[in-house]
């Protein structure tokens, strides 16, 4: 996210055709998702599983297995790319991703310290949740204590406050029973597995878009930098606190249906500028489509590529995402 | 095997003075007399070392040694994958029994180069559960009781193995954990137990020891009994999830069955407990086709 890019947005009128295209593309992405796994199911039995025909399995495992991950695994990976993308204009730091601020390390105390009392569950999601905003409250507690506030300053305070939570989960790693070891260690790789309901995730998703495209343009003049969001109107402060809020409660919907699934957003909102320049009305609603297609088909390709062993999807959402993003970059220049 | 269990015994205790075995590792371990200060270095290893009678010769042990109830009052020197070389060697243990596999060679190697005696377990079959007591009851110089235990064990395997040795086999899925979803290879101990009741384990040709799998595979792979038990704590709950799913014959026929896991998860005499519970559970499997 060079100067230049910068300069280059705010003016240029909006182009939806790039949305259609990965509008497109995420359908296409949950079509693979609902038709690839352990059984094979031929396109024509697919279509009549879809039309509500089809035999029983067919259907179990289209609308009770399949269907449900794949729409969690968009999902997740369209509110961890909004928030990306969001991080990034509030931090003006290409590095920030969703969790540079202690979110993923405080969700995970969270659940790791219920998974070490022996509760499962929702509690464990409930848990997770919690971590995840108490983190995200410290941080910007502390951030705030002076009464002056600077990307800087919340950059650090977030970093140190992680890696406070790390040590942590280190440290309740190295003291738990080796029989709840698996189940620790799969929740901290991230996994789609035990997304359980789609469903609040996919809702807080698309509320999101309905609510940040109206302040697309305020967030371009903000990516410029506060003084000339200041001078041009912008309430600054306001608009940053809301930003990282915003941000937080998305990542923290993401990390409870998911786990810690890296790359996303850090990837996905810094392809897409590469590609489509950093109009944030652009932006915003391409990365919940784009974020959402690449971990649905990480997904899809973790579950099934060596079948019927189980691979987390953290691992195949960067196998894909690093080379991808390195082309773009490379051709960028 | 018991003869040979017996002839075991009978050449530790020929020299009064020397008692020497050979451990799982192939090595000679050899202690000028019967062990009185004993470490063990794993929970199972604890409670092999109580069922071969040499329990009130342990000094210590490690965390998460719960069975029987006086393990749980040993003084501990630390976890099993991370103990404290200081506490051990100020114990002056005269034996220590260590778990090959699970604890870090590198440990080992710096409690070997002290000059301590380390007995090396790792037992895989039935057999090496039975021979590891009367094992370690030479070393400690329980002879006679642990041969008593281990013959008990043993007897007890090969009654099943009588018993379900002809029967009608039971396709079993074995759900060792449930988030993420993970069974058993057939070179688990569980799988061993499965397949000594006349059940088969439908992923016993996977790689991993416990690998993860998809909730598909085991569906199309459509199981008539689906057991837990295995890491996780006390879980009989995990079953109810499988109800959804009443396209698996082991749903349609209420097969969905639960083995509390500390009785199938150790190699130790208990093993006896969980294997006769598996087979009664295979049983009423097989009545209800």
């Amino acid at each position: 996210m060079s100067g230049a890019n910068f300069q280059a947005s705010a003016i240029r009128p909006f182009r939806p055709l790039p949305l259609i295209i990965l509008a497109g593309i995420a359908l296409a992405s949950l079509l693979i998702a609902v038709r690839v796994g352990s059984v094979e199911i031929a396109l024509l039995d697919l279509w009549q599983v879809l039309c509500g025909n089809g035999n029983s399995l067919h259907q179990t495992l289209v609308f009770e297995l399949r269907l449900p991950r794949a729409l969690a695994a968009f999902a997740t990976g369209g509110l961890l790319a909004v928030a990306g993308s969001l991080m990034q204009v509030l931090l003006r730091n290409p590095l920030a991703d969703p969790y540079i601020l202690g979110l993923s390390s405080g969700s995970a105390v969270g659940a790791l310290f219920a998974m070490l009392m022996g509760l499962t569950g929702l509690i464990v999601s409930g848990a997770a949740f919690a971590g995840a905003l108490i983190s995200a409250t410290l941080v910007f507690t502390l951030a705030n204590g002076g009464g002056s506030w600077t990307p800087t300053r919340l950059l650090l305070t977030g970093v140190i406050i992680s890696s406070g939570w790390s040590a942590l989960v280190t440290f309740m790693l190295a003291i738990s029973p080796s029989d709840k070891l698996p189940g620790m260690l799969f929740w901290l790789m991230g996994d789609l597995a035990y997304s359980g309901s789609p469903w609040p995730a996919l809702l807080v998703l698309i509320s999101t878009c309905l609510i940040l495209t109206p302040l697309g343009r305020s967030l371009n003049v903000l990516a410029r930098g506060p003084m000339q969001a200041a001078t041009l109107g912008i309430q600054v402060k306001q608009m940053e606190w809301g930003i990282y809020i915003f941000a937080s409660l998305l990542t923290a919907f993401a990390v409870t249906t998911a786990g810690s699934i890296g790359f996303v957003g850090l990837i996905i909102p810094h392809m897409l500028r590469l590609v489509l320049g950093n109009d944030q009305r652009l932006i915003l609603p391409a990365s919940a489509l784009a974020g959402g297609s690449l971990l649905t088909l990480a997904d899809t390709l973790a579950r099934s590529i060596i079948a019927p062993q189980q691979l987390p999807a953290g691992v195949i959402t960067a196998m894909l995402g690093v080379p991808t993003f390195l082309y773009l970059l490379h051709r960028s220049r | 095997m018991r003869l040979l269990l017996g002839l075991l015994v009978l050449w530790a205790s020929s020299s009064h003075a020397e008692v020497c075995v050979t451990d799982d590792l192939s090595r000679q371990v050899c202690l000028p007399k019967a062990a009185e200060r004993i470490i063990v270095l794993s929970p199972g290893i604890a409670e092999q070392t109580f069922a071969a009678g040499a329990g009130s010769k342990l000094v210590a042990a490690v965390s998460f040694s719960d069975y029987p109830e006086a393990a749980k009052k040993l003084p501990r020197i630390g976890g099993y994958n991370r103990f404290d070389l200081e506490a051990i060697v100020a114990l002056k243990p005269d034996l220590l029994i260590a778990w090959s596999e699970g604890n870090p060679a590198e440990q080992l190697a710096q409690l070997d180069a002290l000059g301590l005696n380390i007995y090396y377990s790792e037992p895989f079959e039935f057999d090496d559960i039975a021979s590891t007591i009367v094992r370690i009851g030479a070393l400690a110089g329980t002879g006679e009781h642990a041969l008593a235990v281990a013959n008990h064990f043993l007897s007890g395997i090969q009654d099943l193995r009588a018993r379900f040795e002809d029967a009608p086999p039971v396709q079993v899925f074995q759900q060792i954990w449930k988030n993420p979803l993970m069974t058993v290879n057939d070179q688990h101990l569980i799988a061993k137990v499965t397949r000594l009741c006349g059940g088969q384990n439908i992923f016993g040709d996977l790689n991993q020891l416990s690998p993860r799998i998809d909730l598909e595979a085991v569906i199309s792979a459509n199981p008539e009994a689906i057991v837990a038990g295995g890491m996780g704590e006390d879980s009989p709950e995990w079953l109810d999830d499988w109800r959804r799913f009443d396209g698996i014959t082991a749903v349609q026929r209420n097969n969905l069955f639960f083995i509390p896991p500390s009785t199938l998860q150790r190699p130790t005499p208990r093993l006896l407990e969980g294997a006769t519970l598996l087979c009664d559970y295979l049983e009423t499997a097989r009545e209800r086709r």
